[in-house]
Order: C-alpha cells, then sequence, then structure tokens
C-alpha cells in the first residue's frame, strides 16, 4: 500500500476541491451518515454486543457484566469500564500492543456521552451499598477502518448496552453472594448519539471517510441526548470557529431522530 | 477425482494422446491455490507450480489460461511485485544525496539514481522532492535489492497536476485492455491524460470535477468486475449514460 | 468473580454415541465462510463453527518493520492469535498471555509450509486472528480462515491449509470436540493438513491414546479435513461468482 498520508496528500487536492464546490467523493451531501447496518447474528460470548458497519467502517462492541466492590466516592452506584482495542487487522497503520492515546481518547469520549446523559441507571446496579455492585464492560473492537471510527463505537456501545441482559446477583444475610438463574434488562435511560465532524477549507462534513478524515484541517465530536441537550464534545485535531461549533451542534441535533430510527428499527431497541 | 472426470469431459477438444498433457480445468476457470490443472508435457506459465507427483497446480485465485504448450494462471489478488520494464507510478518519499527513494505501491521501495554527467535540461528532470508524483520504468529488479527505476525516456519522470486513483494490480490487464483497447476507450471518451502504471496507481488529468467523478465511477467498475466478460460493453455504457460526453473528446483521443 | 459457574454434564457420550449436542462420533459441527469481509486489509475471513467466531485478516506482502529483521532470502512470517474479551464466559483481559502466544506460534508453524515465502524476500506476511467467540478448537478454527485470508491477500501458495480437531471421550474416539469434551474429554488433538499433498502442518496432543485409538483419531481428522476443505474452496469461489451473477441478472 502507498503511505496513509501519501495516499491523502494526492487525492487531497481532488477532495478539497470537490468541498469547495459542495460535493463529496462519495456523492453524500455534507450532513449526510453513511449507511449504518446492524449485523443480525450472535458474534460474541457477552450479554450485551452489536457488530455494526458505517459504510465501509466495521466495529463489534461487547458488553461483559462482573461484580466487584464500588468506588469508595459513589457506594450506592455501579461501575462502568469502557475500553477501545484498534485491532491491527483493522488498518495497515494499527499495531499490536496496549490502548495508545487515539484509542484512550475514542473510550473515554464514548464514556462521557454515556455518564454525560446518564444513558445507564448505574444506581441500579448496586447490589449491597459500599460492598458489591455490578460492572459493566464496555469492550469496544475496530475491526475495518474506513474513518469515523468514534461514532461507530458509539453506535455500537448504545446497541450493545441495550441488549444487555445480567444475571440476578443477591447478598444473603450473612454476606454470601448467589448468582441466580433469572436475568434483568441493562436499565437504560436515555439514547445519546454521537455525531463527528470535520473541516475541510470552509466546508463542515458529518461522518468523515477515511480520506476526508486524512485531508480534514479539525475534527470534533458531539453527543446529543433524546431531549436534544448537547452532553458531551471533544474537540479533536485542529480549530474551529465559534460559529461553526455552533452549526455542527445545530446539525448534530437536527439529525439525532434520524439516527435514532435507523438504530430502533435495526439495533431492535425500544 | 471427481474433479479430474468431470474436466476431461469439458476439455473434450483436447486429443488426449500419449504424450500430450492431460488439462485438467477449462480455459477461463475460476481456479484456486493447491487446483491441479494439468499433468504431463506442458509447461508451467505464471502462477503455477509442479509438485513432486508432477501435477501443475495455481499458486492463486485466478482465472486459467490455456494456451499453445503452457498453462498460466491471471491472477485475481494479490499486490504488486515489481518486474523489469513495467510502468509504474509513485511518490517521492525521500532524497537521500544522490539518491530518490520512490514509494511504489509495494513491499519493494524503488529507487532512482541520476546518471552521472548530466547537465542543464536533463539533470532538472531529476530535481524530484518527496510528495513528487513520477513515471518511471523499472529498469533492474533481482528480488532482493531495492528495484531500480529509470526516468530516462519519453514521458517519463515528474507528473504535473491531475489526480491519482488506486487500484488492485491485478486488475491492471484490464484497465489496458486487449491491444490497449479499454485505454483507449477511457482516452477517447474521457479526455488523453491518463497514465496506467503496473504497480495499481493510475494517474489521470480530468478536464473537468465532473470528468474526474465519471473516472473514478468507471475505474471502481473494472476494478470490481475485471474478471466477468463484456467488461468494455458495460464500461462503454456507463460513460454514455453520465451524459457528460465531451464531442470534442473523441478528436482528442486519436493524438 | 464471575457470574457464569460451568457444570459437567452427567453423560458426556451415551453407550450409543450420542454427544452433548446431539452429534454422532464422525459429526462435525455446522461450518459458515465469508471470504473477504475487510477493506483494509489485503485478505480476510470470516468463521462460524460451531460456537466459535473467527476473524483472520492477511497483510502482505509488505515492508518490514523494524528493518533488521527481514530476511534476505524469503518473507518474513508473522502472526497474531488474539482473543477478545468478550469471547469467553469471563472477559478476559486485553493482551497477550502465554497460551496466546504458543497458539500464534503454531498457527505460524501450520501455515508456513502451504507459503511461497521465497517468492517474497525481504518481505513481511502479517497474519492476524482473532477469536471474537470461543467455543472449543479456536485454533483450528484460526487455521482455516487464515489461510482462506492469505489466499484472499493473493499471497502464493501450494494450496489452502484446513484444520480440525479429534479428541477422545471415554472409548470414543470423536471427531470435532465441543465445548464440554474439550473442558471434560480425556484426550484432544488439533491437526492441519497441507490439503492437495495431504502432509500435516500442525499436531498437538494433550491426554492418553492407545496407538489404535490415535491411528484411528488421525484417519477421522484427514476426512473431515476434506469436508471441511470443500467449505473453504466455496467460499474462496463465491465472492468471484458473486459479481460474475449479479452482472448477468442485472445486465441482460
Amino acid at each position: 500500500m502507498l503511505d496513509e498520508r501519501i495516499t491523502a496528500e494526492l487525492v487531497g487536492d481532488y477532495i478539497r476541491e470537490l468541498a469547495a464546490s459542495g460535493q463529496r467523493k462519495d456523492g453524500r451531501a455534507f450532513d449526510e451518515v453513511r449507511e449504518i447496518k446492524i449485523r443480525p447474528g450472535t458474534f460474541t460470548k457477552a450479554e450485551g454486543e452489536a457488530w455494526v458497519s458505517l459504510g465501509a467502517t466495521q466495529v463489534l462492541v461487547g458488553v461483559k457484566a462482573d461484580v466487584g466492590t464500588p468506588f469508595p466516592d459513589t457506594p450506592d452506584k455501579g461501575v462502568l469500564i469502557s475500553n477501545v482495542e484498534l485491532l491491527p487487522l483493522a488498518s495497515p497503520t494499527f499495531e499490536p500492543g496496549p490502548p495508545d492515546e487515539n484509542a484512550i481518547e475514542m473510550a473515554r469520549v464514548v464514556d462521557r456521552a454515556l455518564r454525560g446523559s446518564n444513558a445507564i441507571d448505574m444506581e441500579a446496579l448496586a447490589i449491597k451499598s459500599g460492598e458489591l455492585v455490578y460492572m459493566i464492560f464496555l469492550d469496544m473492537y475496530a475491526l475495518d477502518h474506513d474513518g469515523n471510527i468514534i461514532d461507530a463505537f458509539a453506535l455500537g456501545s448504545l446497541v450493545a448496552l441495550s441488549r444487555t441482559r445480567i444475571p440476578v446477583v443477591e447478598v444473603t444475610e450473612d454476606g454470601e453472594m448467589i448468582v441466580k438463574e433469572e436475568t434483568f434488562d441493562l436499565p437504560i435511560r436515555d439514547l445519546p448519539i454521537t455525531f463527528t465532524f470535520i473541516k475541510i477549507g470552509d466546508a463542515l462534513m458529518l461522518d468523515p471517510t477515511l480520506e476526508e478524515e486524512l485531508v480534514s484541517d479539525a475534527a470534533i465530536t458531539i453527543s446529543i441526548d433524546s431531549s436534544g441537550r448537547v452532553c458531551s464534545i471533544q474537540k479533536r485535531h485542529g480549530s474551529f470557529r465559534v460559529d461553526e461549533i455552533k452549526r455542527a451542534v445545530s446539525i448534530a441535533r437536527s439529525k439525532y431522530s434520524e439516527v435514532e430510527r435507523i438504530l430502533r428499527e435495526q439495533g431492535g431497541l425500544v | 477425482m471427481e474433479r479430474l472426470r468431470s474436466s476431461e469431459k469439458r476439455g473434450k477438444a483436447l486429443k488426449l494422446g500419449r504424450n500430450e498433457p492431460k488439462i485438467l480445468v477449462a480455459n477461463r476457470d475460476l481456479v484456486l491455490p493447491g487446483q491441479p490443472l494439468a499433468v504431463g508435457p506442458i509447461r508451467p506459465g505464471d502462477y503455477v507450480y509442479v509438485d513432486k507427483r508432477g501435477v501443475l497446480r495455481s499458486t492463486k485465485v485466478g482465472l486459467a489460461d490455456i494456451r499453445e504448450g503452457e498453462i498460466r494462471v491471471v491472477p485475481l489478488a494479490g499486490s504488486y511485485i515489481p518486474r523489469e520494464g513495467d510502468l509504474v507510478v509513485g511518490t517521492v518519499s525521500k532524497v537521500a544525496g544522490n539518491t530518490i527513494l520512490v514509494n511504489i505501491n509495494s513491499a519493494y521501495p524503488g529507487v532512482i539514481i541520476p546518471p552521472r554527467g548530466l547537465r542543464g535540461r536533463a539533470r532538472a528532470k531529476y530535481n524530484l522532492s518527496p510528495g513528487d508524483l513520477v513515471l518511471a520504468k523499472i529498469k533492474a529488479f533481482d528480488g532482493v535489492s531495492a528495484p531500480l527505476l529509470s526516468i530516462e525516456g519519453e514521458g517519463l519522470g515528474k507528473l504535473v497536476g491531475g489526480r491519482v486513483y488506486m487500484i488492485n494490480p491485478t486488475r491492471v490487464p484490464r484497465v489496458i485492455g486487449k491491444r490497449q483497447s479499454m485505454l483507449m476507450l477511457l482516452k477517447s471518451k474521457l479526455g488523453p491524460e491518463i497514465v496506467v502504471g503496473q504497480n495499481g496507481v493510475i494517474w489521470y488529468n480530468p478536464k473537468s470535477l465532473k470528468h474526474a467523478l465519471l473516472m473514478e465511477q468507471v475505474l471502481a467498475k473494472i476494478e470490481r468486475e475485471s474478471h466477468v466478460s463484456g467488461l468494455s460493453d458495460r464500461v462503454l455504457r456507463l460513460i454514455e449514460s453520465s451524459g457528460i460526453l465531451d464531442p470534442r473528446g473523441s478528436e482528442a483521443g486519436e493524438v | 468473580m464471575p457470574l457464569i459457574v460451568e457444570k459437567k454434564p452427567e453423560v458426556l457420550i451415551t453407550e450409543d454415541g450420542i454427544r452433548t449436542d446431539g452429534r454422532g462420533p464422525l459429526d462435525l459441527r455446522p461450518i459458515k465462510i465469508q471470504v473477504g469481509v475487510l477493506s483494509r486489509a489485503d485478505g480476510s475471513a470470516y468463521l462460524e463453527w460451531g460456537g466459535n467466531r473467527v476473524l483472520a485478516a492477511v497483510f502482505g506482502p509488505r515492508e518490514v518493520h523494524p528493518k533488521h529483521m527481514a530476511l534476505p532470502d524469503r518473507a518474513l512470517l508473522r502472526c497474531r492469535y488474539n482473543m477478545a474479551p468478550f469471547s469467553t464466559p469471563e472477559r478476559k483481559r486485553p493482551g497477550p498471555d502465554r497460551r496466546s502466544v504458543e497458539l500464534s506460534k503454531v498457527i505460524r508453524e501450520a501455515l508456513l509450509p502451504s507459503i511461497f515465502l521465497e517468492r517474497y524476500p525481504g518481505t513481511a506476511i502479517d497474519v492476524f486472528v482473532e477469536i471474537l467467540r470461543s467455543d472449543a478448537g479456536t485454533r483450528v478454527a484460526g487455521v482455516t480462515a487464515a489461510s482462506l485470508a492469505l489466499a484472499d491477500a493473493g499471497i502464493e501458495m501450494r494450496g489452502l491449509v484446513t484444520a480440525v480437531a479429534v479428541g477422545r471421550v471415554e472409548d470414543w474416539v470423536v471427531v470435532d470436540p465441543n465445548h464440554d469434551e474439550d473442558q471434560w474429554g480425556d484426550a484432544d488433538i488439533p491437526v492441519a493438513f497441507l490439503m492437495e499433498e495431504k502432509e500435516i502442518t500442525l499436531l498437538q496432543l494433550d491426554g492418553p491414546m492407545t496407538q489404535e485409538q490415535f491411528d484411528k483419531a488421525l484417519e477421522l481428522a484427514s476426512q473431515a479435513a476434506d469436508l471441511i476443505y470443500e467449505v473453504q474452496k466455496e467460499a474462496l469461489r463465491r465472492p468471484y461468482e458473486a459479481v460474475r451473477l449479479e452482472i448477468l441478472r442485472r445486465g441482460e
């Protein structure tokens, strides 16, 4: 393969020229999200999962549940641990090894969108105050990187969390833990949806492909909750003007219901 | 055994004699790595090996190509491995002293070494910097050290302006076509400035953004449908249905 | 603290040879394969085998980094077998452990004889095997998928490699052990074959067997591999046939 950065340089002028004339290489409008598909089937041993594609980008998200001790400052809340793996099979530029700063940034941004919107009822995940709570491991796996992995992760996380069923755990009076046969649905209170924009010249584009990402001057990720509030923002590389950020937020809010509908139809969310 | 029998039926046009090869596939059959292609006195061509028992087998996914005295496989998958005489399009990745390193979309980076004693214009051709796009010829490649590239010759050297499209290198023969037929078609309909590197890097200089978008569509179609016959007709239909044909295009293509 | 506690089934195999999942001793679990599922890899394959879900991808031949690892006369074949954190009943900590390092090696050794490495001196060929869901026999599933990913990447090969496990449960030799048999059976033997020449390129054995049982196990593995090989070949042809059929349907 030609080095990605060189390829970007070669197609860069073309993408910029297209952007200046209001077009994108794949024919999409600037505020158009690529096709979202949720692959039917079982792919993991997780308590909740989703294999999501966003155009040619593919991710697999799995939710595993366990029990453990709560953090001292939140004795009555469950624990959410978000982890991103940018697998070397997803891109020739991804190397095996522990998560790098990009992976950790993505994991934390998705995590903040969930917390910022109170998407999971963490209080319902306490078993015994200060002693035992459910721990939710959200593992996000990049399989194929054609740009905007982070939105794919966020979508996959929502579907996976909404599908999560956890065995009921009880603690007896003498402190013994019992794992029951019956399960309960992970209590989901909100559906924060994440929208990533890039800037090429003056153009603001939603859901960039890899080529667009590599050419971009700046990137920002915005999450909107179900009542239209902004619940997390991460300016990533580059810089934006104030009016551009306001425009991005307003586009994100206007796209919310469209993406939510796709999630409900394809992901079977209630 | 089953495959042997059915192939004998298909190959009934072949007269089987004692000293004649037994061909086990039909021409243009899709073949897989390890698949037996023939037994007996026939030359193994590209991507064919002879196993311990003398069976000729494919090394790749591809199409069987049976010729007089030779059987070879036209691959449908694989990255670019340089061959002497190939034209390639690459980008200059590094200039170190007298050596110019060129990324040619291969596991083997190419090297340009300017000949000694050049002056004036002839020397200026070698003033290349990282990021420059060049059209070069593979002058020498021993399979081990970096392939030696040459930009001496008509049209070789730095490519200015234009755009690049990357295609799977195995599809390059289809972009060029039999006796350059596909390339001529593209030149006549979409503009004469197109260069197809054997390494899968295609450079073209479109007349407009619309031409560029159509060229991308056309090349994507060739890449995807390369192994299905009747490709030229389908490409022509795609170009004609786009409705952006330039009446002057055909004249330009004949230059 | 794990929320899932496994129990050993009372009967692993009945007197009539019926196994815990209802199969007979010689039956394989269902196998489904899709080739070319990833856009960025040079070659890829996704495989479902019983409850296993495996993704294999190949990059290369490509430049070797770090450069000093390059071999002057052939390609460097590297392999990474990795289990996803959500692939097991209890969450697995990300990152390599001793088991995955060993499996990476045996998978590499299983694939190596099938590749004409000498055609690509000085380069690297990287094979990544990701276990998304494990259900006994992940290494043989990994080899079977990885060989297809190599072919999909257009690497020159002697032929495909097909792998299958056989095992012993009490006095029975069984093909393709399931989770229960893997966990509580008496012996497990993963085998890989370079199919066109039927050379064995992976063989491990774990658990006591008589010579008679072992001979039978190898014979059954070979027969089972023949069946899997057909599924592999069909999967490798499908993407190419699909384009052809689509054009025929649409075009004329």
